[in-house]
């Protein structure tokens, strides 16, 4: 009988297997798509049936970098010839090259994928350093209405990007901030700070108590506790809330959208436009998704034992 | 050795007199924060609170009128703008129970021993990690009639996901699915494994039914983590912005923050879009009330 | 460190363009993302050339183009120096300050002469006959058809065409012979179909579709110069047009409920139908092999004629504007000048742009460059546009709320559509005053 049971139980696990291997490979089918669209020629971007196997090429990762324009009459054979590698590939596909005189002029992808770095890292120090301190504030310290006010810290972080965005359009006008990195980093501060609060406050709460208070014993101030015990404990805390904050910063799309135009743009409302002119080259928007997806896709794997923290505030942990 | 002695005792001095005390530290700490985001999200509230009671429009050079609950009155009398909410409503519904179902089956068909388990789970959960408006951006070639592979792989011909006004709706939904049905495979997985053992063995040596201790054990269990996940995953899409405004211009698809965007930064009716932002505000913060209500009575446990 | 990084990512795979002279000045443009902004690139490039002042043409998906720049606009930003605006948006530019006035420049440079008249009236001036000028034309177009040669002389489709019409198979002289050789193409069963309009409505698409069957029909959107929209844009003649073009909504490919350019494109170059609507400044990838296989296939023709023989198109196309919150405006008017010269405006043409200028447009070698510049030349004498007035967007708006549910949705009446139509717009330009004097 016993056995009967568990020969039962252990088709049900092979069968949950299966479900789970069917499950896994519809969900990175999408995922597939994009890195296997990147590295296809133009032509098998867009077949019926779609096109699986293929000799992989980068010329959509060089497309992506350079301006080029369409042409409407096929290439003079002997510019060809003169062409470089890349820029043949480029002119295989009825485009030219655009110069500043000898040099190659660039898109607007290298930029916008700077500033995405720039703005999502900066603001990702200031976030998670201001977070870290008050989360040790709020972690040791007797806080009066503590539960309120960390309510009131958490409540920002779920206001509707676009309720805000009003506001601080007309603000940011006012002062000349629209347009500009500042005003994109301090946005991304201000939105993620009570995120960063409240998972750092989880990671604090886990560190004993008894640490510092011999610290202190031994002639430690509060501030060299802090600095020379606590935070090399909560090194591993901070550096999930860091990652997380990035991607928040990286991936965000409608503050970006409203409060940006050209010099601080970054990647999320860039990318839309480079759907092309005439016919949208697909190869293009998938190299430049891959490659704005990849640093998200690697910190995904370095965060893994993190996430289910990360994605509730700190309020769940294993 | 006598080193770090030294070191220890050049430092052995009373607290109290050096530094900060706890006080100072913890006003430091804490205020700055506390002041930012008054300064950068409290306060543009309050600005913005002021805005819904006049007729500014930040296009024209014109001043703002004061015409007191006005904007109210017309949002809430628009059908208009009910017609989005019914949207929003719909596609929460649709988007959220998906996500819940989803993400519950992936969790309890993970909720077991077996090789590679951990690369498996990050792997599905890559997709809530990335940018809703570049993923949404490219689920259109996805969902594209003629070369789509979604249509082609489920034998669907030339059908029109996107520009269909009906299942417009139900294809971003899809898409959000996609994403933030591993969100609640995680939090069911803390759940699920959070089940003792023991409760398994008693109820097999009772010889209770999968299905019966599915319902009164694994259930009852792992309800309030669950219910977390459905009171975040409502609110966040009752936001939604970002993936419904790339994917799509349906008017079947309009969703409260898209006529948000649209009244405000393209026909420029300032003061109104304050009003209406103020309106999803507060549905906003009554969700949010919700949620942490739950959060604290979860970690009580 | 910024610009080091820069530096090191460009470096890495390209030679960087080389420091420019210290006092050179950066100016930007900003317009949509399409050919023609990649055309004028490459002629500032060689404007950079001569005079040392570099140009950036900013772009941005159609989609959004008009929220970005008035988002700009209204955070009075300088982040573009000029913009490439639609023709609608000389009155909010105008009237709301956004753009420099350069009447003075237009009148010093006789434009009113060096340009065809259609696009000074629609692109510069405004209000209408005031003799203000807020911008230069810059890039002329209008709505054209692209279609299938080798179906449409076929002889066996020719015999069969003239079997069941009695006439014989040829460009469309009539919205009505257009929508015959569309119901004559339409055959589902093998994937071929009529006709591919526009349908999108997100920003001007499908309204430019729908209004270019209205004029040609005869009907008008309303009198611009009293605002009076009660009677014109719910006329007979106006719903005529309306319910043509939703009986060609009728012979589209399946899915046509959300289209714009790219998918007229799309028609062709997948071999979908045997007609496709579009701007002409979309038409460079049809005749490209690379980008189009039936390029050798492919030909081009004006907007019909209605019923009373009215033969008008949709005005697109852009004039470039000084943004008056740029500190480069005289850098700006610089190069304006330069642009303006005629031998830039030929260069601009053969470049692929769609010079404004007379001299070049009436000349062999432009009507000769591509397979569809003779096309273009006809329809720029029989263009009319949609409203210039500043709060044109919200006007396009309902325009697009009460046309779309018709066409696609298969709601209502074109009656109704129209008439709601004239009670929206009337209530919008009362709301705005328009009326009181």
């Amino acid at each position: 009988m016993a056995a009967v049971k568990s020969s039962g139980r252990a088709a049900v696990n092979r069968l949950a297997v299966v479900g789970v291997i069917i499950a896994t490979l519809i969900f990175l089918a999408p995922i597939y798509w994009i890195a296997s669209t990147a590295f296809k020629p133009r032509a098998l971007a867009t077949t019926v049936p779609p096109t699986v196997l293929f000799q992989p090429e980068i010329t959509s990762f060089i497309k992506l970098f350079v301006k080029r324009v369409q042409m409407n009459k096929a290439v003079d054979p002997a510019t060809y010839a003169a062409a470089p590698w890349w820029e043949q590939r480029i002119m295989d596909n009825g485009e030219r090259v655009l110069r500043t005189g000898d040099n190659v002029q660039l898109s607007g992808y290298p930029s916008r994928f700077m500033n995405s770095l720039i703005i999502a890292i900066t603001s990702t120090v200031l976030a998670v350093g201001m977070g870290t301190f008050t989360a040790y504030g709020f972690s040791r310290f007797r806080v009066k209405g503590e539960a309120d006010l960390l309510f009131f810290i958490l409540s920002t972080r779920m206001l509707p990007p676009i309720v805000v965005a009003i506001p601080m359009f007309l603000m940011y006008r006012a002062v000349g901030l629209t347009d500009t990195h500042i005003g994109l980093i301090i946005l991304y501060i201000a939105f993620n700070l009570s995120f960063s609060v409240w998972l750092m406050k989880g990671f604090m709460d886990e560190i004993p108590k008894e640490y510092e208070e011999a610290a202190l014993v031994d002639g430690y101030t509060r501030m060299q506790a802090f600095f020379k015990i606590v935070l090399p404990e909560a090194a591993t805390g901070i550096a999930a809330t860091a990652v997380f904050c990035f991607i928040t910063a990286w991936n965000e799309y409608a503050f970006a959208l409203i409060m940006t135009n050209r010099r601080a743009q970054t990647a999320p409302p860039f990318i839309p436009s480079q759907l092309g002119s005439g016919l949208p080259d697909w190869t293009v928007i998938a190299a430049g998704t891959f490659l704005f997806l990849l640093p998200v896709a690697i910190f995904t794997f370095a965060l893994r034992g993190h996430l289910l923290r990360g994605v509730t505030f700190g309020a769940i942990r294993k | 050795m006598t080193s770090v002695a030294t070191k220890m005792d050049s430092l052995a001095r009373p607290a109290q007199r050096r530094g900060l005390s706890d006080l100072g530290i913890r006003n430091l700490f804490i205020i700055p924060t506390v002041l930012f985001l008054i300064v950068f999200n409290i306060f543009p509230l309050i600005y913005s609170l002021g805005y819904s009671f006049t007729d500014f429009s930040a296009s024209a050079n014109a001043p703002a009128n004061f015409v007191g609950l006005r904007n109210y009155r017309e949002l809430l009398g628009d059908e208009n703008i009910w017609a989005n909410f019914v949207i929003t409503a719909k596609y929460v519904i649709i988007s959220v129970s998906g996500q819940m179902i989803v993400g519950f089956g992936l969790a309890l068909l993970l909720n077991r021993t077996f090789p590679m388990k951990g690369l498996v789970t990050t792997l599905l959960l890559l997709p809530m990690m990335m940018s809703a408006a570049v993923v949404g951006l490219f689920w259109k070639l996805l969902y594209d009639p003629s070369w789509g592979i979604i249509n082609y792989a489920l034998g669907l011909g030339d059908f029109a996901w996107l520009s269909n006004p009906d299942a417009a709706l139900f294809a971003i939904a899809i898409t959000d699915i996609w994403m933030w049905a591993p969100f609640v495979m995680l939090l069911s997985l803390a759940g699920l494994s959070a089940v003792p053992k023991y409760l398994y063995e008693a109820a097999a040596i009772d010889r209770a039914g999968t299905w019966y201790t599915f319902r009164r054990i694994t259930l009852p269990l792992v309800a309030p983590i669950l219910l977390i996940a459905l009171i975040f995953r409502t609110m966040e899409a009752f936001k939604t912005f970002d993936i419904a405004y790339i994917m799509s211009t349906q008017p079947t698809t309009e969703v409260i923050a898209i006529r948000l965007y649209k009244q405000a930064f393209q026909q420029w009716d300032t003061g109104k879009s304050c009003a209406l932002a103020y309106i999803v505000l507060i549905m906003v913060l009554a969700i949010t009330n919700i949620y942490v209500k739950y959060l604290n009575k979860v970690k009580e446990r | 460190m910024r610009k080091n990084l820069k530096l090191l990512l460009a470096g890495a795979a390209f030679t960087l363009a080389g420091a420019a002279s210290a006092h050179a000045e950066d100016l930007t443009i900003f317009w949509a993302e399409w050919d023609p902004a990649n055309y004028l690139q490459e002629l500032v490039n060689e404007y950079a050339a001569e005079s040392g002042d570099t140009i950036t043409v900013e772009t941005t998906p159609w989609s959004d183009f008009q929220t970005k720049t008035f988002a700009e606009f209204n955070a009075h930003g300088d982040a573009y120096d000029m913009v490439v605006g639609d023709s609608q948006w000389l009155g909010a530019g105008a009237t709301q300050g956004h753009y420099v006035d350069l009447t003075d420049f237009f009148n010093a440079n006789k434009l009113n002469d060096v340009m065809a008249p259609a696009t000074v009236k629609y692109y510069a001036e405004y209000p209408g006959g005031s003799g203000k000028y807020w911008a230069i034309p810059l890039e002329g177009d209008a709505v054209g058809w692209a279609y299938r040669k080798d179906w449409f002389e076929d002889p066996k489709e020719k015999e069969a065409f003239k079997a069941k019409y009695g006439y014989d198979l040829a460009i469309p002289e009539t919205y009505a012979q257009l929508r015959d050789i569309a119901e004559f193409f339409y055959r589902p069963d093998e994937k071929k179909y009529g006709v591919a309009i526009y349908t999108d409505n997100s920003y001007d698409a499908m309204a430019m579709g729908v209004e270019s069957a209205i004029f040609s029909y005869g009907g008008e959107l309303g009198d611009y110069a009293t605002y009076k929209v009660d009677g014109i844009i719910n006329s007979k003649e106006a719903v005529a047009g309306l319910e043509m073009y939703k009986e060609l909504y009728k012979f589209t490919p399946p899915g046509w409920g959300k289209t714009f350019f790219i998918e007229d494109n799309q028609a062709i170059t997948e071999g979908l139908s045997a007609m496709s609507m579009n701007f002409f400044a979309f038409f460079p990838p049809l005749v490209n092999k690379s980008t189009n296989p039936n390029a050798d296939v492919t030909g081009f023709f004006a907007n019909p004629a209605g019923p009373d023989g009215k033969r008008f198109a949709a005005l697109g196309g852009q004039g470039i504007s000084i943004v008056s919150y740029s500190k480069k405006q005289e850098a700006s008017k610089k190069f304006l000048e330069w642009f303006i010269k005629d031998s830039t405006q030929k260069r601009w043409a053969e470049l692929g742009g769609y010079t404004a200028s007379q001299a070049v447009l009436k000349s062999p070698e432009f009507q000769n460059a591509t397979p569809y510049n003779k096309a273009f030349y006809d329809t720029m004498f029989m263009v009319k546009d949609f409203w210039a007035t500043p709060e044109y967007a919200e006007i396009l708006d309902q325009f697009n709320q009460n046309i779309y549910p018709y066409v696609v949705g298969n709601k209502g009446t074109a009656q109704e559509a129209l008439d709601k139509t004239a009670k929206d717009w009337t209530a919008t330009f009362n709301k705005y005053n328009r009326y009181s004097n």
